[in-house]
């Protein structure tokens, strides 16, 4: 039983805020850096350095590459335990075509799902999906990873863990437990005011990494609470799957429901269907959105049950001057052209949902935000980081006297968590340069290279964590954190280098043409070496310095 | 810790009833809503959103509640039963709509 309430609260903070803490780290890091994703793209696929483009043409362009399109081995292969007996050759019934782009992508994003025939669950669905360069239609090559859009932004929701969705549940459970470590960390302290401007960096390690553990949870509480539990919204259909479990009829009666309201079709007719001008569909909905006084860009084009009488044609208008992923649909019938239906403004309900997915999702054109964005992101990374130091510190010593290892294994999680995972990230930029345009035969492809060196690295990374940490045990500085420091350093200064090597892109010129996207990954980088200079530095005066005696004691609450 | 009858087993009932407790009633919350509201008028993804809403806020207040009570068994008893009666309210409220 606990003492008390505050013990209660307390020992949930410590001990739930440490097991969690390091899946929280690669959250917040990843999701930091998904503030520039597609940024991230430009940097690791240089053939698409380009400045953003609107949608092209459907007609003279993007029909005959979605009637090109179908599932790769990577897509069947998820499909075929779905299925009873074997996988058509070829998929002829696509049940829907759909275009994606950003103000920030240059490469325009195209996915095609196919009905499957004899499959277990008649909704399911094959998918194929297609990058092409809008200007042309030619097809990014498949082997090239999209660093940013495709690699860090998934880890930062589902660890990249797609079996059965664990990466989602793990990650979900560490957000709650965000939400958790938040309440419980201001039921500890009360003096929430004075924490904003507590900081005593002279102080010894433990006071000083409390105070900053303090100071960056309080200064960005709104933030960090905002961001851990909008995205458990958004992914609550994962979590909670009532509607489509218990409440399934209810859900399928509502979709019915809706077909008859909307009038667009909720099943296919049956009954083959051409397929009207869509260029003039995508021309008729911009002229409704300007004389409703928002002018805008197609951000997303879908058509609904391909080449049958109930198809339908839903135009979206780019998000990007608005919070809220409020997309102002218009549909028409993809035989005719003819208008089936305007979306009507969001019910209040609806824009609340917008506004709170919006906000963690960011669509919108706001450079500045973004930035605020990555501060809020990288101070939540610097609270889950103190919180880890702060633990170990305040045991070494009292562990090293019992002589039991548990600030040892925890410090060894935190390099390994904290500084290795920046090594993986900078390694797997290093090898994205260094790797040949085409991975030789017999070798896997060039993304998924990438990624191997990435989770390798990681894994040398906490190798060398756990055998440089044995200091810890003797109640000292472990040396594998200024060591890894140096190693970021280092990486963070060869990667813009190999940039520049690679394409020629160095700084004077992407700064001087204001390319940003690489610019701004390129200075990031070199930001973050000399930081981590700065801060190898700092642990090596550290090391020499004799170790304090003195353990002040530390405001009660602190388990 | 201070508290010296902190055992494992007191930690892994908390955390038993915190999680799979707080889980059953945050389920029959959103179970409830969606078929609740939608009852009411309201419009089905829309229900279903402000349950969510409501729901994960009512999942963090019932995991730090499994901790803070000091009558495990009772609180246990109203997460689970809890969530148990409003999947079944929300149950008999489907069958009534479709």
């Amino acid at each position: 039983m606990f003492p008390n309430f505050r013990h209660s609260m307390a020992w949930l903070h410590t001990w739930f805020g440490l097991a969690l803490g390091m899946v929280l780290m690669v959250v917040f890091f990843f999701g930091t850096l998904s503030v520039f994703d597609r940024e991230i793209d430009r940097w690791a696929i240089p053939d698409t350095r380009y400045e953003p483009q609107p949608m092209p043409s459907f007609d003279k362009m993007l029909r005959p590459i979605f009637e090109d399109m179908q599932p790769d081995a990577a897509a069947r292969a998820m499909t075929a335990p779905l299925v009873d007996g074997p996988l058509p050759a070829h998929f002829d019934t696509p049940r829907s075509w759909g275009a994606y782009t950003t103000h920030r992508d240059p490469v325009l994003l195209l996915f095609a799902g196919y009905e499957v025939p004899g499959a277990k669950d008649h909704e399911t669905a094959i998918w194929a999906n297609r990058t092409v360069d809008p200007r042309s239609g030619v097809a990014l090559p498949t082997d090239r990873l999209k660093v940013g859009s495709e690699f860090f932004y998934p880890l930062h929701y589902s660890l990249t863990l797609d079996w059965k969705n664990v990466g989602y549940w793990i990650v979900g459970f560490s957000a709650l437990m965000m939400l958790m470590a938040l309440v419980t960390g201001v039921i500890m302290h009360r003096k929430i005011f004075r924490e904003l401007f507590t900081f005593r960096p002279k102080k010894n390690t433990q006071r000083s990494m409390l105070d900053l553990h303090n100071l960056t949870g309080v200064a960005a509480l709104p933030f960090h609470f905002f961001f851990a539990f909008t995205g458990l919204v958004i992914f609550a259909y994962i979590y909670f799957p009532v509607t489509h479990t218990q409440l399934t009829p209810l859900h399928d009666h509502h979709e019915m429901m809706e077909a008859k309201e909307t009038g667009l079709p909720h099943d296919r007719a049956g009954v083959p269907a051409p397929l009207a001008s869509v260029d003039a569909m995508v021309l008729e909905a911009q002229r409704r959105w300007a004389a409703k006084g928002m002018a805008g860009d197609v951000g997303y084009l879908n058509l609904t049950h391909v080449g049958d009488a109930n198809g339908y044609v839903s135009v979206y208008r780019a998000g990007t001057d608005r919070v809220q992923l409020a997309g102002e649909g218009i549909h028409f019938k993809a035989s005719t052209g003819e208008l089936l239906r305007e979306d009507p403004p969001p019910t209040v309900v609806a824009r609340i949902n917008e506004f709170l997915t919006g906000l963690h999702l960011q669509h919108f054109k706001h450079w500045l935000l973004r930035w605020f964005y990555v501060l809020g992101g990288l101070a939540g990374c610097a609270c889950i980081a103190t919180g880890l130091f702060f633990f170990v510190e305040k045991r070494k010593r009292q562990h090293a006297k019992a002589g039991t290892s548990g600030a040892r294994v925890v410090d060894a999680l935190a390099v390994t968590v904290v500084t290795g995972m920046l090594v993986a990230t900078l390694c797997m930029l290093i090898a994205n340069r260094l790797l040949p345009d085409t991975m030789p035969d017999g070798w896997a492809p060039r993304g998924l290279m990438e990624k191997y060196f990435f989770w390798g690295a990681w894994v040398v990374a906490g190798l060398h964590a756990w055998l440089r940490t044995a200091q810890v045990a003797e109640g000292r500085l472990a040396p594998a954190w200024r060591e890894q420091c140096l190693a970021i350093a280092a990486l963070a200064v060869a990667a813009p280098v190999l940039n520049w090597i690679t394409t020629g892109d160095h700084l004077l010129r992407t700064i001087g043409s204001g390319y940003w996207p690489v610019a701004g990954a390129d200075l990031f980088m070199l930001t973050g070496a000399v930081l981590a200079a700065l801060a190898a530095r700092r642990l090596q005066r550290k090391a020499r310095s004799p170790v304090a005696v003195k353990n002040p004691a530390l405001e009660a609450g602190h388990a | 810790m201070t508290a010296s009858t902190l055992t494992p087993r007191h930690i892994a009932s908390r955390t038993a009833v915190a999680l799979l407790g707080g889980y059953a009633f945050t389920w029959g919350i959103v179970a409830l809503g969606v078929a609740g509201l939608y009852a009411a008028g309201m419009e089905f993804h829309d229900a279903e959103h402000l349950s969510y809403i409501i729901g994960l806020l009512v999942f963090l207040t019932a995991f730090l509640v499994a901790f803070a009570t000091r009558a495990l068994g009772r609180t246990a008893l109203v997460l689970v039963g809890g969530g148990a009666l409003m999947s079944a309210v929300a149950w008999w409220l489907q069958s009534l709509l479709v």
